[in-house]
């Protein structure tokens, strides 16, 4: 099944429609669903998805997930779903959230190498896009 | 005979009025008008009548007082209704002003729109146009399910309900990727 395939299934559509309340959803254990169920798929569209919808939430909480964790949003072994994420990432109009968790994982030392490195790109390109 | 008699004291009574009054002072009086409208002079004749007389007949038709003042409350409705009457011509009148105008103002627009020179086929592709334009709006937005159903879906819990929901429909997806495999 090629990726406009999987957006004609049903059960995509479903999950879009989950995904998306959990955006809105006020309640903050939202974040914890998305967490668990949505970044640890092995569907590369869940994935991507799930990453938009917590950067989309612009909370602390949501974001240190998509920046900070090894193998989720912007360290996705996925490009598709790393580009994704910063794409998402930029097209943020309150940044500065997102600003403040880059400059934490920069400054981290118990962080791996590769996180850093790819926080530390992402926040060049977010100082570009001001 | 007798009414002649009436006329003649009714005459004298009028104008004769010095000779029917009495300059007296009553205390105790029952009078309303003792202490201001006549100073304290009393008429002596006619003026206040008991109730008794209410049956003393004025004519010789049998009128009653009672039966006068039916009369005059005749009287006054029929007064009433012509007042109404004459409102009502002049609601009518004010009705068919409005009318009138309406009238000419619509004459006006339709000798407006005759003095437009329009050609048929333009006529018939603007209305072509006009469909179009009303089938082009986006009233997708009005009906749209994804939207209702993500709004319904963001009033519930995200433990108990949605996470239960989120894994269902991921496993149902797997396994139309895997069949599709």
């Amino acid at each position: 099944m090629n990726n406009t395939e999987i957006k004609t299934n049903k059960n995509y559509n479903r999950i879009v429609d989950i995904v998306d309340s959990l955006i809105i959803n006020p309640n903050p254990e939202a974040i914890d669903v998305l967490e668990e169920i949505g970044t640890n798929s092995s569907i590369d569209e869940v994935r991507e998805l799930t990453a938009k919808a917590l950067v989309k939430r612009n909370e602390t909480k949501s974001l240190s997930i998509v920046i900070s964790q090894k193998g989720k949003g912007i360290n996705d072994m996925s490009t598709v779903v790393a580009m994704s994420t910063i794409n998402c990432l930029l097209s943020l109009e309150d940044k500065q959230e997102a600003m403040k968790i880059l400059e934490e994982t920069i400054a981290s030392e118990d962080l791996a190498e590769d996180v850093i490195e790819n926080a530390r790109s992402v926040r060049a390109l977010m100082n570009l896009s001001f | 005979m007798i009414n002649a008699e009436r006329i003649s004291q009714m005459s004298h009574r009028i104008f004769n009025t010095s000779l029917n009054e009495k300059k007296t002072i009553r205390e105790n009086s029952n009078n309303p008008f003792a202490g201001s409208k006549f100073q304290k002079n009393i008429l002596t004749v006619d003026t206040f009548e008991s109730s008794r007389n209410n049956e003393v007949k004025f004519t010789g038709n049998n009128i009653t007082q009672s039966t006068k003042r039916i009369y005059s409350t005749f009287v006054g409705s029929i007064n009433d209704f012509c007042k109404r009457f004459y409102n009502g011509i002049e609601s009518i009148k004010e009705f068919g002003n409005r009318m009138k105008d309406g009238i000419v103002s619509m004459w006006n627009k339709v000798q407006d729109f005759g003095n437009q020179e329009v050609h048929p086929i333009e006529g018939i592709k603007n209305g072509l146009n006009d469909i179009k334009n009303i089938l082009s709006y986006d009233v997708s937005s009005l009906i749209d399910t994804h939207v209702r159903k993500v709004n319904k879906l963001s009033k519930l819990d995200p433990q108990t309900v949605i996470k239960p929901m989120f894994v269902e429909s991921l496993k149902a997806l797997e396994e139309d990727l895997a069949v599709a495999a």
